[in-house]
């Protein structure tokens, strides 16, 4: 491609894909010094704007790989912008971000070396969903590799980390070792140096960049390993003989937590829940052409959902050895540093109340909806418990001891009847239609956590069960598909807005509107 | 400030022969030394604010020559310090971002290009149009026309650059019009080379002062009648001056080419994508070298009529090559060719799109249009290929992917004191219902995205208080004006806090303190902390905003009756404030200050403090938030809340679970906003504050010590 006799020779033009904020500037320097050190015509620029502020920005660079000498005073013109289909290198810093490149049209198969890191920062967008609402990370890859003449890709975040550098230095190191500029090692290594602080430790980076593009196949491996899922590990316990090799590992899974949730006899009662599933599956769909795949969800959700959160099981999880030492290598605590932890709880009447017997916590939770009324806040108590402490660790394990007053308590009792609700809706479904009974067991993904989080998700199930998998004048298949949608929808936005266009839409009633006090403003007329 | 120029302040200095390598916008800098300026100023903005700041940064330097520089208020007050050179024979020189500090500085350019300057002036304009613009998309060219002003457009080539600025200060005297040299942002920031000259001092500057002043002269003043006679030398003497130099310096540069049937005319700063374009089609070479003649436009106001009557006649069609719109110079050409009665066919937005940049993509777009129809003989299949072939890949990987790429919109920092004011503004909105938010420019403007998206309009920079006059009489319920302390300095204290008090507006201010004009770089103003302050403090963790306050004393000064300062980290109080103020039965203007220091500044000052007292083996505390896998219940309410870049997601360690939980990633700064959050919106109970103790105190260790053994006895593992 570096042709030095040829005067036809074309500039080579590279595009710069990175984040603000991870020295792209300090990268075009580098390649500037690098280019001029060496002696080439080049030409670097950027279009910063605000983009510092952790947007997605872009840097460009050429080089006319002529060594200037060789000009006899003539200067090439470079462009300020890339041209689709013209470049000879693109490399981006995140995921995203090269795939967004190339769905701009601007690599291309026959000419680009696309040098792309595999690590991803999620947008916003992604972040907000209340499912999971990250890209797949093996279809940006294919994306990205779609539109390369060569392909490489590492993950150059996590080489910085190691390196205990920037992500710029990375860059660089795998930009010279990809070989489409006229860039030696020493040169490249040379201006680093010149850098002076923090020198070193790009210099780190910069090696290990250059060597996993050395290692060609080794990214190859790399990226598959993105591609492939983990699988799910299998664990085998006398209680569950009897059940279907295909729903093992999540039975034993959800069976160890319901036991170390409550206890044996409340994991006794999963069984024998999943064990009513299981025999309708086996019902309904007799040559079990669908490997079980009701009862397997089903044994994931009702694991979950028995097990649902509390006061105590938050104190139990958060008063625990393997917590601390989580904790200790989150914070990248030293054996010399002293580490102090504090809880953010905020508990209010209806946690309380839940651990209560009926009589009780009604009383409490028609004192609070008094307070309410009132126009006053719930009452509830911000604490920032200090887990670090022996009296804060006591006070956790007292709280978790209370697992064995939870059965007694309203919370307790109005789960059961929910699970209950719902268990013989899928059965019932499962009667009908494989399918519905299977979307139906699905549902349970939409319970969710605690306090207002967990009220709000459970409308949501409720809803679902109650109305769209009961509408009339359907066909199982239908309603099947109606209940999908509508799960679906559920995970998009907190305000269910999503979930109220699909119900509306499948002709089932709204949501009810739930009562919310609202400080009404009246205006005093303006004094003139 | 958010960069240190250190070494480019170094090239400043070079001298005759010595070359210059750096950035666009420096050389711009270095060729204003270079040319003798005696005073130099400005308001920040994307692309030129290093060019303001470096100055700053280099007093020391410039004072040396005599140069005074001025970090102004605004652009009307940097426009109006060129006054100086309508009596005086000084040379100066200003910048600010384009089109919004433009129209900030109209009044003042009216009025000093009605009497015109004597010494040199030349302002330069950061041309902020396009990809990676942040401002609204016109053209500064409007007002080269509309008050006579020379409009530079320079070739996107260091030397070229640095030339113009010469040459605008020289024109600028022999024509008596100020300059303007319009640089768009690629062209800020293009890195290149050029051989220096030596600084020049100027005949008069602040070590050489004026003994007297000038003697009163009526007609240097914007003002009926000599208004009028100014008009006519506009005309009559300016222009032809100014068309003169151009032609006798050849500013304007004519290239020939064989193809002489046709030509194009281009803007300057589009020539370097022009001759890439013309690669494309073999038209010309790696170097520059055109078969196709152009007529390049390093001054496009005003053209030189003789000059575009000799370049197109005897040609069938020429093809202007102008960005943006309207199309001001294919037009005059237009008039011109019909004027003068010349047959040659005109060509332009006809077949360029009239709209948006002209990268060499859509460049190549109307060459190959323009050349099918006046060149047949060019082939210009390959390059129409080429296009078809862009347009193809794009499509497919539109097909390829099931949902369009979601965007990456800049957002607050790390730690920014701004995110929890707008995640308290979501809180209080549930209580006291939805409010129309009049924003305002600055990094709060950053809340129009998600998880955020509040902010009805944006009216320009200081503008919300103001812009809500006439909503809020017409609302049943407050209206809530948003500013930063920039903004509130820019203009918002006079157009906004007065007219309302004036006039006993019902309005509700929440004023940014954050100390700095962050978004355009952290540069200080009037409210900053000062430097002695930043390095004498003892807690140099502690925000320093507090100890400034020039903004709640002009504000009391002014007569503002009601007035909260809230820590902008306090969620639920800042919560409870926004609420009183919305409900208060107080009617006339109640201001909210968040307090809260940039972050980035406060990073910068604190990050080398910290490391230099670990050096040293002293006690230092790291504070970092974390959430617990197994208690997150994966609905990421924390994050529609916060949207911190480092509270994040990852896969859910649960195999149970399928959702993804939140997580802190390392970067976090420990600004506790998570934990306020947490309590403020009663969201799940998987936070905790982690408080790591390097170098600690003996005692300390003990302590620690024994709490270990005996939380050993308490936990089950």
């Amino acid at each position: 491609m570096i042709n030095s006799t040829s005067h036809a020779a074309r500039p080579l033009s590279v595009l710069i894909c990175a984040l603000g904020g991870e020295g792209g500037g300090v990268l075009s320097d580098w390649l500037m010094d690098i280019a001029r050190k060496a002696g080439y015509a080049a030409l670097a620029t950027s279009i910063p704007g605000v983009a510092q502020r952790t947007g997605a920005t872009t840097y460009f660079f050429e080089l006319y790989p002529v060594p200037i000498e060789q000009l006899a005073g003539r200067k090439p013109v470079f462009s300020l912008n890339p041209i689709p289909g013209a470049l000879d290198v693109v490399i981006a810093s995140e995921l995203l971000e090269a795939a967004r490149c190339a769905s701009n049209g601007l690599p291309s198969s026959d000419r680009t070396v696309f040098i792309t890191s595999t690590s991803r920062t999620l947008t916003t967008a992604e972040r907000t969903i209340m499912g999971d609402g990250r890209l797949d990370t093996s279809a940006l890859l294919a994306l990205v590799q779609s539109v390369s003449r060569v392909h490489h890709a590492f993950d150059m975040q996590r080489v910085a980390a190691d390196n205990a550098t920037v992500v710029s230095a990375v860059m660089l190191g795998a930009l010279a070792a990809s070989g489409v500029l006229p860039f030696d090692r020493a040169l490249c290594e040379e201006v680093i140096r010149e850098g002076g602080r923090g020198a070193q430790a790009s210099l780190h980076g910069f090696a290990a960049a250059w060597q996993m593009i050395a290692q060609k196949n080794q990214q190859a491996a790399q990226a598959q390993q993105l591609i492939n899922l983990i699988g799910d590990t299998e664990k085998k316990l006398p209680e569950l003989s009897g059940f279907p090799i295909e729903i093992m590992d999540m039975l034993s899974l959800g069976y160890d937590r319901v036991n170390d949730y409550q206890d044996k006899a409340y994991g006794q009662l999963y069984l024998s829940r999943v064990q009513s599933v299981l025999d309708a599956e086996r019902r309904a769909d007799t040559a079990s052409q669908n490997g079980f795949q009701t009862t397997r969800e089903m044994s994931r959700w009702l694991a979950l959902w028995m097990s649902f959160d509390d006061i105590v099981r938050v104190a139990d999880l958060k008063s625990r050895a393997s917590r601390r030492e989580r904790v200790r290598h989150e914070a990248r605590v030293k054996p010399s540093d002293v580490l102090a932890v504090y809880e953010h709880f905020k508990p209010g009447i209806p946690e309380i109340a839940g651990l209560l017997p009926k009589p009780v916590a009604d009383r409490l939770l028609a004192w609070d909806q008094q307070r309410l009324a009132e126009g006053k806040e719930a009452w509830s108590m911000p604490v920032k418990l200090a887990s670090h402490t022996v009296l804060g660790t006591a006070l956790l394990r007292l709280i978790a001891a209370c697992k064995y007053i939870r059965r007694f308590g309203i919370r307790y009792a109005q789960e059961q009847t929910l699970i209950e609700e719902w268990l013989s809706a899928v059965i019932a479904g499962m009667a009908e239609d494989t399918q519905l009974g299977y979307e139906l067991a699905l549902c349970g993904r939409l319970m969710k956590g605690y306090g207002a989080t967990n009220e709000r998700s459970r409308d949501h199930v409720l809803h679902v069960m109650r109305h769209v998998a009961t509408t009339e004048h359907t066909t199982p298949a239908v309603r099947a598909d109606a209940i999908r949608r509508a799960r679906e929808a559920a995970l998009t936005d907190e305000a269910g807005t999503q979930l109220d266009r699909v119900l509306k839409e499948l002709g089932a009633p709204a949501r009810p509107i739930k009562a919310q006090p609202i400080r009404w403003m009246p205006r005093t007329k303006n004094t003139n | 400030m958010e960069i240190s120029f250190k070494k480019q302040i170094q090239q400043l200095k070079l001298g005759e022969g010595e070359v210059f390598h750096g950035e666009g916008i420096l050389a711009i800098t270095k060729a204003l030394l270079q040319s003798g300026v005696s005073y130099i100023g400005g308001y920040q903005g994307a692309p030129v604010s290093h060019l303001l700041d470096v100055m700053v940064q280099a007093r020391e330097l410039v004072g040396e020559l005599g140069v005074r520089v001025e970090a102004c208020s605004n652009e009307a007050s940097a426009a109006a310090m060129l006054g100086a050179s309508i009596h005086y024979p000084v040379r100066g020189a200003v910048t600010w971002k384009s089109i919004v500090g433009t129209n900030v500085a109209a009044d003042a350019l009216a009025n000093l290009s009605s009497p015109g300057v004597t010494g040199g002036v030349l302002m330069v304009i950061g041309e902020d149009y396009g990809e990676g613009a942040s401002v609204v998309q016109e053209r500064t060219h409007a007002y080269a026309m509309k008050s006579c002003m020379l409009l530079l457009d320079p070739r996107p080539e260091l030397s070229v650059m640095v030339d113009m600025v010469e040459h605008a200060f020289a024109m600028s005297e022999a024509s008596n019009m100020p300059a303007m040299m319009e640089l768009r942002i690629r062209a800020c920031h293009v890195r290149g080379s050029f051989v220096c000259k030596d600084n020049r001092t100027a005949a008069v500057s602040t070590k050489s002062l004026m003994s007297e002043p000038a003697p009163f002269n009526y007609s240097r003043l914007a003002h009926p009648p000599v208004t009028f006679g100014h008009e006519k030398r506009k005309i009559e003497h300016r222009l032809p001056a100014a068309r003169q130099y151009i032609l006798d310096h050849k500013l304007n540069e004519l290239h020939a080419g064989e193809h002489d049937s046709v030509g194009i005319i281009v803007q300057g700063g589009l020539s370097n994508a022009l001759l890439r374009s013309l690669q494309q089609f073999g038209l010309a070479d790696a170097f520059g070298q055109t078969q196709v003649p152009l007529l390049v436009l390093n001054v496009t106001y005003p053209l030189v009529p003789d000059q575009i009557a000799h370049f197109v006649e005897n040609k069938k069609a020429v093809l202007v090559l102008e960005e943006g719109a309207p199309e001001y110079i294919e037009q005059e050409i237009a008039t011109l060719l019909n004027r003068r009665e010349l047959p040659t066919r005109l060509h332009g937005k006809d077949m360029l799109p009239v709209a948006g940049e002209l990268t060499p993509e859509v460049m190549m777009g109307g060459l190959q249009q323009f050349f099918a129809q006046h060149l047949p003989a060019i082939d210009t299949m390959q390059v129409k290929a080429a296009l078809d072939a862009t347009v193809a890949r794009r499509n497919s990987m539109a097909s390829k992917l099931d949902q369009t790429l979601p965007a990456r919109p800049p957002g607050f920092c790390i730690g920014c004191p701004e995110r929890p004011v707008f995640s308290a503004l979501k809180l209080a909105q549930k209580d006291v219902g939805e409010v129309h938010i009049a924003a305002d420019i600055g990094c709060h403007s950053f809340a129009t995205f998600e998880p955020f998206s509040m902010g009805h309009s944006i009216l320009g920079y200081g503008m919300s208080l103001a812009s809500r006059a006439g909503v809020s009489p017409m609302m049943q319920r407050r209206v809530l004006s948003i500013m930063g302390d920039g903004g509130f300095w820019h203009n918002g204290l006079l157009t906004g806090v007065q007219s309302a008090l004036f006039n006993g507006d019902d309005a509700v201010l929440l004023i940014f303190k954050n100390g700095y004009t962050s978004a355009t770089g952290t540069q200080d103003i009037i409210s900053t902390p000062t430097t002695q302050l930043k390095t004498q403090t003892h807690d140099k963790l502690a925000s320093l905003t507090a100890n400034n306050r020039t903004i709640e004393d002009t504000l009391a000064g002014i007569g503002v009756q009601w007035m909260r300062t809230v820590h902008s980290y306090r969620v639920a109080t800042m919560r409870d404030v926004l609420k009183e103020a919305l409900t208060t039965d107080f009617n006339g203007l109640k201001v909210i200050i968040a307090e809260g220091e940039c972050q980035l500044e406060r990073q910068r000052r604190i990050r080398p403090w910290l490391a230099d007292l670990l050096s040293r083996g002293q006690r230092v505390m790291r504070v970092k938030y974390g959430i617990d896998d197994d208690v997150c219940n994966g609905d990421h309410a924390c994050i529609r809340l916060s949207a911190c870049p480092t509270l994040t997601l990852k896969d859910n360690p649960d195999p149970l679970k399928v959702d993804p939980v939140a997580t802190v990633i390392d970067g976090c700064v420990g600004c506790g906003l998570c934990g306020e959050n947490a309590h403020a919106a009663t969201l799940c109970p998987s936070f905790y504050r982690a408080e790591v103790i390097q170098n600690p105190h003996w005692h300390e260790k003990l302590l620690s010590g024994v709490r270990q053994r005996m939380l050993r006895l308490l936990q089950p593992a």
